[in-house]
């Protein structure tokens, strides 16, 4: 049961926008931390506190209520009082972030939070309470009235304590240890009864007001105690996937626009039906017919492309984690590192945007804590001590851009190589064949990591496999450049959008496959006397270039009815072959049906062609990993099966 | 009672929040509510439209409730436009402020709908009277 009953339109909306001014305060405070008087800054992160305290209030979340207030107090005397952001200070500021952000967890997962953890409040207090003039204490000490002069629904045990008369909430609290959310202060609250006297503001209506009965929080025992215990386990799960999107009205608008547009073309072609049903079937009904058609064929592409529009998102609300992380990690190292965020306003699909969030995360780890190094090291190679690793992304075409650079050490391929061939995931005579470019891609082979000992930041080595292995099943592709002591650079390459994909139609006989268009370099025609033979492999030789020819008949176990006589030159990161294939059929934008429950090696996913025939989109990464790493096997791969499957 | 279809804006830089005043003044019959995201944007739709009354939190980036305030009494056009403040808490010089500014009424965050419905009809009380 959720806490929450009733206010799940609310709650949605405030995790999101609460969500995101968390993120921004946290860049902000990584900002604050380089330049402590920066008064804009301090307002706006007081700001940012204030504004989620105030939603919180409507949710009733008292625990989250007070760690606003009380962070937001402190930055009140920071922005105000003269006092002096500590690294001391700045930590237990950090710890109130990562409270608050916990506790939308919490709340994401239908229930009121925990209280915060007794250290952060305790810090957080000392704090307040060490300064002395303004703040929590001071408060009840300013203007001509006596005692209280907080009168609304403040949630902090301190304003119990001043208000007339027994808090039984409170006390239950003290007794039980359970938190009772914002009611804690509905024990009669003196109001300002002589403020500003002559005033236009009515006075009278200042009493603290409540929330009806039916919300109250300290109504629910039941629920309060059953959610302690799980605590712990709510921080794990906090990262859930969100179900909502937060989408343009404009773009929302055209979708409408144009749904109303196809009903009218629908209705049109309903008419139209009728009248060819019943014998029309003159010139002027045919050309009606056809317009009709064809202007519904525009109008659903426009559908596809605005539907589409609905998931993108910039990327910049994934970006905006990030700093915190590398701030964290880079005082834990010692070392000095800003993360700089370019072309956050790059639109990427939604659902990308949350499988990126790992891979990116390990990207910057792995930068700061490998990448850059230490201070003394910098400072031996003549380098600013400050290092500036920078998290990039930008649209080429219709593919996405990931850069993560740094301007540390660089990697050396011979020190790679070496550590491959000692850690015996290759052997000697394959790292001598390999070039600089390979042997910088052994870092994402499982198994692998450059430092001696795996560090508790970067993980032990079972990182960039997995990092590999996401972006591919975005069908995205990643490689590395270095330069020895200049930097890294992780280049990331993603299509648009994961809904739709450009496919080239390839035939083996009478039956189409669909290979990812992104892959296809060119489509040239297999002279069969211009094949050669090297190393018993056939070869075509392209524009001086030799590439290995591979018949998609093998690949897929099927016998070779014919000479191929088309061969279509494919590039994947690790290399460039000719695909033979008997004859292509064009290409087409595929709208994936993805096999969850079934999906063999080797194919991507489904898609339907015009005619209804159902053509499987090839993976040609894996069919070639099949291939390379069973060179001999002449076991029918899964393709074939699947396509039995679906006959 | 005042006029169901009157013209009202709403200023927050939050819009969860735009969203439950706006929610809360449906639920009182108040349907025709504009939204405004800071003072300087809400000045701006204040003087190009005939709005009848504002309800706007004091807390905002560029221009905040209190200026948007001082500006409006400022304004001959708008002087006399009803405004409501809603803040986090009442601290004692808020209210001062707010008064001395000229608001017409003041409410604490969070409130409910009888309680904005109390605190709309003595406003409107005061300006019938």
């Amino acid at each position: 049961m959720s806490d929450f009953a009733g206010m799940e339109d609310l709650l949605q909306d405030f995790l999101q926008e609460a969500g995101d001014l968390l993120s921004d305060v946290d860049n902000k405070l990584v900002d604050l931390e380089r330049s402590p008087d920066d008064r804009r800054l301090l307002n706006d992160i007081f700001r940012g506190f204030h504004t989620i305290k105030g939603g919180a209030g409507f949710l009733n979340a008292g625990e989250l209520v007070t760690l606003c207030h009380l962070t937001e107090s402190l930055f009140d005397k920071l922005r105000n009082a003269g006092m002096t952001l500590t690294p001391g200070l700045m930590d237990t500021i950090m710890a109130a972030t990562h409270g608050v952000r916990n506790m939308f967890g919490e709340i994401a997962q239908g229930r009121q939070p925990n209280p915060a953890s007794p250290e952060v409040i305790t810090n957080l207090r000392a704090a307040l309470a060490g300064g002395g003039k303004i703040g929590l204490a001071a408060l009840t000490a300013t203007g001509g009235v006596e005692g209280e002069t907080l009168v609304g629904p403040d949630p902090l045990p301190a304003t119990a304590v001043h208000s007339k008369g027994p808090d039984w909430q409170a006390l239950h609290a003290a007794v039980t240890g359970q938190s009772v959310g914002p009611l804690a202060v509905s024990a009669p609250v003196e109001p300002v009864a002589n403020a500003g006297s002559g005033s236009a503001v009515d006075l009278a209506s200042l009493q603290p007001h409540f929330p009806p009965e039916g919300r109250r929080v300290t109504d629910k025992p039941g629920a309060a105690v059953s959610g302690a215990p799980t605590g712990r386990r709510v921080e794990e799960r906090a990262a859930a996937r969100e179900t909502t999107i937060r989408v343009d009205t404009a773009r929302l608008d055209q979708v409408l626009n144009l749904s109303g547009e196809i009903g009218l073309t629908k209705n049109r072609l309903t008419s139209l039906r009728a009248d060819i049903l019943a014998g029309r079937t003159d010139a002027e009904t045919l050309q009606a017919l056809d317009q009709a058609v064809s202007q519904l064929d525009l109008l659903v592409s426009d559908l596809q492309n605005s539907v589409m529009k609905t998931r993108m998102q910039p990327i910049g609300r994934l970006f905006q984690k990030y700093p915190r992380i590398a701030r964290d990690l880079a005082r834990q190292l010692g070392k000095d590192v800003e993360l700089a965020l370019v072309g956050e306003e790059t639109e990427v699909d939604k659902t990308m945007i949350e499988d990126l969030a790992d891979p990116l995360i390990h990207l910057i780890r792995n930068a700061v804590d490998h990448g850059v190094e230490s201070a003394e090291e910098r400072r031996a190679a003549g380098k600013p001590l400050k290092s500036v690793v920078r998290l990039e992304a930008r649209q080429e075409g219709d593919h996405i851009v990931l850069m993560i650079a740094d301007d540390g050490r660089g990697m050396s391929p011979e020190r790679i190589r070496a550590k491959a061939v000692e850690k015996r995931i290759i052997s000697e005579e394959e790292a001598n064949t390999l070039d600089d470019r390979q042997s910088l891609n052994l870092i994402f082979l499982p198994g692998f990591s450059t430092m001696a000992q795996a560090s508790a930041v970067s993980g032990r080595g079972v990182g960039m496999d997995v990092v590999k292995t996401n972006i591919q099943k975005l069908n995205g592709s990643i490689e590395i450049r270095s330069e020895a002591g200049k930097g890294s650079v992780f280049v990331i390459s993603l299509p648009l959008t994961l809904a739709i994909l450009p496919v080239l139609l390839v035939l083996l006989g009478d039956q189409p496959f669909a290979l990812p268009l992104s892959m296809v370099r060119e489509i040239l025609p297999i002279n069969q006397e211009r094949m050669q033979e090297v190393g018993g492999k056939e070869t075509l030789v392209v524009r001086g270039e030799i590439l290995p020819v591979i018949a998609l008949s093998r690949l897929l176990g099927w016998p070779q009815v014919q000479p191929a006589e088309y061969g279509v030159l494919m590039q994947t990161a690790e290399r460039s072959f000719i695909l033979a294939v008997d004859n292509f059929a064009g290409r087409d934008d595929a709208v994936i049906k993805a096999l969850d429950d079934f999906r063999p090696r080797g194919v991507a996913g489904v898609t339907t062609l015009s005619n209804g025939q159902i053509v499987l989109i090839l993976d040609m990464k894996e069919l070639l990993a099949d291939l390379t790493a069973h060179p001999e096997r002449d076991l029918r791969p899964a393709p074939a099966r699947a396509l039995e499957f679906f006959a | 009672m005042a006029d169901p279809k009157m013209r009202i804006l709403v200023v927050d830089d939050f819009s969860t929040m735009r969203r439950i005043v706006r929610n809360l003044l449906k639920e009182l019959g108040f349907a025709n509510v504009e939204e405004a995201e800071d003072g300087a944007i809400a000045l701006q739709k204040l003087q190009n439209g005939s709005f009848e009354f504002v309800v706007t939190d004091w807390n905002m980036p560029n221009m905040d409730g209190l200026q948007l305030l001082q500006a409006i009494r400022k304004t001959p056009a708008l002087k006399h436009l009803p405004v409501m403040m809603i803040t986090a808490e009442a601290k004692k010089e808020n209210i001062i402020a707010a008064a001395q500014a000229g608001a017409s009424g003041y409410i604490v965050k969070p409130f409910t709908a009888a309680t904005l419905a109390e605190k709309l009809q003595k406003i409107f009380d005061k300006m019938g009277g």
